[in-house]
């Protein structure tokens, strides 16, 4: 395919979402079915077009493949922003990956949100997200990505407080959109930088500016980890974390595609696509934000009880993998996780979703409003209730684990190997390896924990069990497609080793060399992984069965009893079931005295400043206008134009007095006017 | 060029004329009252001629022995021009104010009137001048008074004729000193002839060039000529009113940039635009004076209007001080500001007055009550509204910030010497806000919100929707008409 013709596709690809979006939000509620024909019409287009590209990629096998193409959108002189499109490998795979979570979240959410309210206005929004998301993944420079990054935030704001009567709803939306701002705010310093010093913000321009040495050092660090802060934000990383979790009062489908595989992503995608510009400082900041993240996710994600947080955290988590990949150099482990990840990340969501979806069904028959539908420990034996579910369900948590043959196994076995190469390079950070595999060892206990409490066991709600039934086609159907997506085959091909390191996607996506002087080579960094390839696979596979094993232990045989286990480390529970009470804190010590602080501004600028001055410039601004005004009127018509008037009024009609009388006195305000001109000349 | 030559790059001012011709003839052989049939004609005329300025491609030359000036810059006048000229008879035919009239010849007399102003973009010689205006003056006379049973556009009509002729007047005058000092009616040998005069004349031509300058100040209504304005724009039916404050004051803007920028300029900088401001006439500074006179008169009486149409008569002139900011700077990127400028102010300017049309129609007035409630009962309208009054005001992201943004560059890159002016601008932008919200205001706060909502029928929706699309897309994605006005900044010089 042409580099002109994969243009047009990628257009097609970012508007048709819009279109969708526009035509819903204004007539959605008057078309047939609400409309959402129309938003699954264009989103199935955009994935043909993408699986178009993508057949190209594969076609052509041309890792090194990159088309620019961009236009002048402000030009002020010496002052010019150009926007456009760069289409790479990076960016096909991931318009796949964006275009098919979408598509199956079109289709789950036809059942999920079925007599929904607010059934079109979803459907819009679920279009404005995939082009906001498109427009990320498509641009070829910081400015509109950064435009698409904020609209990814406002569609998720949208989205989240979907159903925003209730308040927990509309507060978890704000704080989403608060929190990301924070982070955001680090992006835009980050860009600024960038801009300040180099002038421009296209990719290519601002690595070529840092290769050259314009901007370096500390200021480049700074940068960089500006711009990594907006990835903090988006991709919910420690300590912006807070977020995700309460997120998931949003519709269930949504958090599957926005909340797990592609929106918490483009912090990920971001780190990605600028790693060229870190620092070696900057990349070390990143690497232990990643790897903490990775493990403090982990470690509350165990004790959680709602599947959907339990879900939440392991995001999180997996997000801090994708990171950690990225600060030790692994980038491209950390994308290829990224990807793996977004398959059975949105198989599980959707796994929980049709769980809930079952539950709500069985408690509504009930007439039960109080028992939580989202509560695994009201759940138990849904197995041979709902097998499809149940195993499409496991498969993806065999992957997430890191099991062997499946998908999950492989990217993880990349980002480990990176990490350990990397310590044995710098033995001082041998903390990075240690989070990463004591986070692969819990995320498999975690996971099959959440397995085993919801599908094997005795049912806890009898009379609930009963009514449970397995989901409705469109909701299975996703979860059998993505399910099968975990399996390793699809990323190894044209290979069927499950323990490789080659495939086509490692021979597709070559990582590139650090433009900052002095960094290791890409080849370099391969070339580590490679070496420390057996240990990592032989550990990995050790951590992922012994947290399996554990699970079992305690929920299957119950040989070890969690209640003991949790009153022994009484003190640890609670901080992890508390989530380490952040919210608590962040409540007291920084949202609180905000608001004292916004209050005490507040009075300022309302009593004494908008009262004084601001109203005091009012007036003034208001005598003026009325004594010019007078000038105008009372000076003019009233007093001369009238007084001429009325002189004239006992010979003419009333209506010759005013036309006359004005008249006169226009002329000889121009006459006056031209003579004070003439005479302000001559002097 | 000769004149068999000049024909053919004539070609648009010839359609117009066939276009004229032919709306006179339908309308005489057409049954009365079906004057819709005329109008049809007239817009497939204009848009022909349309047509025939982007293809009549020419490098700047002159036509019809040196009277007249083939140049983009005139066919991007011609552009704007008709343009407006294409919306206001759209306008014409949905509001009701000439319900019980003949239209067919005001369509017939709008495209003289346009003919005219054709002549206005691309006059360089003293007598074109005054003809064309002329003809676009005595055009507005009788389409300010079209309303015949109506006193007010009958007392309009009136005082424009007399304050038309009192302006023309002082401008001959001016006109026939020039032409007495110089001995010669064209632009550039006029130029010629002043480098060579001795300072004994200087009080003549200053005095000329005043009065030269009366005639253009009357055209855009600046301060001290604006005084037939709102008392005009008042009394015309609404569509003329709208169209007077914007196609007519081009073209006065255009023939004023000629003016001054062929006339006096210097013969050593032409191909860099450089401007002759080396008479003794500081006319720099009083286009300043004018220009900071004009738009602090026209934002401060506007405060104080009670009708809508009365105040955006007064923001009209305020508006013109605003472009006319640009023209002491004597640079290329002032002419270019204007030019960005009178683009952008098409769009909002005539949004807002054709919302004023539908409102007026529907509310039965054209009062700041009318429009009180309005925003939740005429959903579309009021947003629409909104946009065009943020745009007025020069509110980001609308076509009247980037208008506004690029005269202040013009104006601050000039030096200090005029940062006076860009501050007494900054201001008056202030105080504009009062008004053009108070509008806004009305019609979310006021009124009652519970009212039964109206749906303005398709057609409405379209031109609202045709003129506020571009308000706010150019106000985010300006550079093509950035590079249309680039294109087009190229006079034809004779060195």
């Amino acid at each position: 395919m042409t580099g002109d013709m994969l243009i047009n596709y990628a257009l097609g690809i970012l508007f048709f979402p819009l279109i969708s979006f526009i035509i819903l939000i204004f007539v959605g509620k008057r078309l047939p079915r609400q409309g959402d024909v129309v938003g699954i019409g264009t989103i199935i287009l955009t994935l043909i077009l993408s699986l178009a590209m993508f057949g190209s990629m594969l076609l052509s096998h041309d890792p090194g493949f990159r088309h620019e193409a961009s236009f002048t959108w402000i030009d002020l002189g010496d002052f010019e922003i150009r926007l456009g499109f760069l289409i790479d490998n990076i960016t096909i795979i991931m318009l796949l990956v964006v275009s098919l979570i979408s598509t199956m979240t079109h289709i789950f959410s036809t059942k999920y949100m079925e007599g929904d309210i607010r059934y079109s206005r979803y459907y819009a929004y679920l279009g404005l997200f995939t082009f906001s998301m498109n427009g990320i993944v498509l641009a070829n420079n910081l400015v509109s990505l950064y435009i698409f990054w904020e609209l990814v935030g406002v569609s998720s704001y949208l989205l989240i407080g979907h159903w925003f009567e209730k308040d927990s709803a509309a507060d978890a939306s704000k704080k989403a959109f608060l929190t990301n701002r924070v982070g955001d705010i680090g992006f835009f310093i980050g860009l600024m930088l960038v801009f300040t010093a180099l002038g421009t913000f296209n990719y290519a321009e601002v690595f070529e500016g840092v290769a050259k040495g314009a901007i370096s050092g500390t200021l480049l660090t700074f940068a960089g980890i500006g711009l990594f802060m907006g990835a903090v934000g988006k991709s919910s990383q420690f300590p912006l974390h807070i977020w995700l979790p309460d997120a998931m009062e949003g519709p269930t489908p949504v958090s599957a595609l926005m909340h797990a595989a592609t929106m918490v992503a483009a912090g990920v995608y971001l780190s990605v696509r600028l790693f060229p510009l870190f620092t070696p400082e900057a990349l070390l900041f990143i690497a232990y934000t990643g790897g903490f993240t990775a493990i403090f996710a982990a470690t509350i994600a165990i004790t959680q009880n709602d599947i959907k947080k339990v879900l939440a955290y392991s995001t999180i988590s997996q997000l801090g993998y994708m990171i950690l990949a990225v600060g030790t150099g692994a980038y491209v482990a950390g994308f290829f996780h990224l990807v793996t990840h977004a398959m059975f990340k949105a198989c599980l969501f959707y796994g929980s979703g049709s769980v809930i979806h079952a539950m709500h069904h069985a408690l509504h028959n009930l007439k039960d409003h109080d028992t939580d539908p989202q509560d695994m420990r009201n759940m138990g034996g849904f197995k041979s209730k709902m097998p499809i579910t149940y195993w499409t369900m496991l498969v993806a948590t065999l992957a997430i684990s890191g099991v062997p043959l499946f998908s999950g196994f492989l990217s993880k076995d990349a980002i480990l190997a990176g990490t350990l190469s990397f310590a044995s390079h710098h033995p001082q950070h041998f903390l990075l390896p240690v989070f990463g595999f004591s986070a692969a060892l819990i995320t498999a206990f975690y996971m099959f924990r959440l397995i085993f409490m919801t599908f094997h066991n005795q049912p806890k709600l009898p009379n609930v069990y009963s009514d449970i039934h397995e989901s409705p086609k469109p909701m299975v159907f996703p979860l059998i497609l993505l399910s099968s997506l975990s399996v390793f085959i699809f990323y190894t091909l044209p290979y069927f080793n499950p323990l490789s390191d080659h495939g086509w996607f490692m021979e597709l996506i070559k990582a590139k060399d650090s433009m900052v002087p002095g960094s290791p080579s890409a080849h370099d960094i391969a070339e580590g992984m490679h070496h420390s390839h057996t240990l990592t696979m032989i550990l990995s596979i050790l951590v992922a069965s012994l947290g399996i094993l554990l699970s079992w232990a305690v929920y299957i045989k119950n040989s070890v009893s969690a209640d003991n286990w949790s009153k022994r480390l009484d003190l640890y529970y609670n901080l992890s079931l508390n989530k380490y009470y952040f919210d608590e804190n962040y409540n007291k010590y920084l949202y609180q005295p905000f608001l004292r602080l916004a209050n005490r501004v507040s009075y300022i600028d309302w009593d004494l400043y908008d009262k004084y001055f601001i109203n005091g410039f009012g007036h003034i601004t208001k005598w003026l206008s009325s004594v010019t005004g007078r000038i105008d009127y009372d000076g003019l018509d009233q007093t001369i134009v009238d007084g001429l008037g009325r002189s004239m009024g006992k010979a003419g009609s009333s209506l010759k007095e005013i036309q006359t009388g004005r008249l006169q006195n226009y002329m000889l305000f121009a006459l006056f006017g031209v003579i004070i001109i003439i005479i302000f000349q001559s002097f | 060029m000769n004149n068999l030559l000049s024909i053919s790059l004539f070609l648009p001012e010839l359609v117009l004329t066939a276009t004229i011709i032919i709306a006179i003839i339908v309308d005489i052989f057409s049954v009365s009252n079906r004057t819709s049939k005329v109008s049809n004609y007239v817009i497939i005329g204009l848009l022909a001629t349309l047509a025939a300025v982007f293809l009549t491609n020419h490098s700047p030359t002159t036509l019809f022995m040196d009277s007249l000036a083939f140049d983009p810059f005139a066919s991007f006048i011609k552009s704007v021009v008709l343009v407006a000229t294409l919306l206001i008879i759209i306008f014409t035919r949905y509001s009701n104010e000439f319900k019980g009239y003949h239209t067919g010849e005001y369509y017939a007399l709008l495209c003289i009137m346009v003919f005219g102003m054709f002549l206005m973009a691309s006059a360089i010689d003293l007598i074109t001048v005054y003809l064309s205006i002329e003809v676009v003056s005595l055009m507005s006379f009788i389409l300010a008074g079209y309303l015949k049973n109506n006193p007010r556009s009958n007392e309009a009509s009136l005082k424009y004729v007399i304050y038309g002729a009192f302006s023309s007047g002082i401008m001959l005058y001016g006109l026939s000193i020039i032409f007495g000092l110089t001995g010669t009616t064209k632009f550039f040998a006029i130029r010629d002839a002043i480098t060579t005069l001795d300072s004994s004349s200087n009080l003549a031509l200053t005095l000329s060039t005043v009065f030269v300058l009366a005639g253009f100040g009357y055209k855009i209504s600046a301060v001290p000529f604006h005084f037939w304005t709102p008392d005009v724009y008042e009394g015309s039916p609404t569509p003329i009113t709208a169209y007077l404050s914007v196609a007519p004051k081009a073209a006065g803007f255009a023939l004023m940039i000629r003016f001054f920028n062929q006339v006096f300029v210097d013969g050593d900088s032409l191909s860099t635009l450089g401007w002759y401001a080396d008479v003794s006439f500081a006319w720099p500074e009083i286009l300043g004076v004018i220009s900071v006179v004009t738009m602090t008169m026209g934002n401060l009486v506007a405060i104080q209007q009670n009708s809508v149409k009365r105040m955006l008569a007064y923001s009209s002139i305020a508006h013109a001080g605003y472009m006319l900011m640009a023209f002491p700077t004597i640079s290329s990127e002032g002419v270019f500001a204007v030019m960005i400028y009178l683009v952008m102010y098409l769009f909002m300017n005539l949004g807002a007055f054709f919302v004023l049309i539908y409102v007026a129609q529907k509310q039965g007035g054209e009062n700041f009550e009318h429009f009180s409630g309005l925003g939740w009962r005429m959903p579309i309208v009021g947003i629409v509204m909104t946009i065009f009054m943020f745009s007025l005001t020069g509110l980001p992201p609308t076509v009247g910030f980037i208008g506004k943004f690029y005269l202040f560059v013009a104006v601050i890159n000039a030096g200090s010497a005029f940062y006076w002016i860009a501050f007494f601008g900054a201001i008056n932008t202030v105080v504009s806000l009062y008004f053009y919200m108070r509008v806004v205001k009305t019609m979310y706060l006021d009124g009652n919100p519970s009212e039964e909502i109206i749906v303005p029928p398709l057609s409405v929706t379209l031109i609202l929707l045709v003129l506020a699309v571009p308000s706010v897309f150019f106000g985010i994605y300006w550079t093509p008409i950035l590079n249309w006005v680039n294109n087009s900044l190229l006079f034809f010089v004779q060195i």
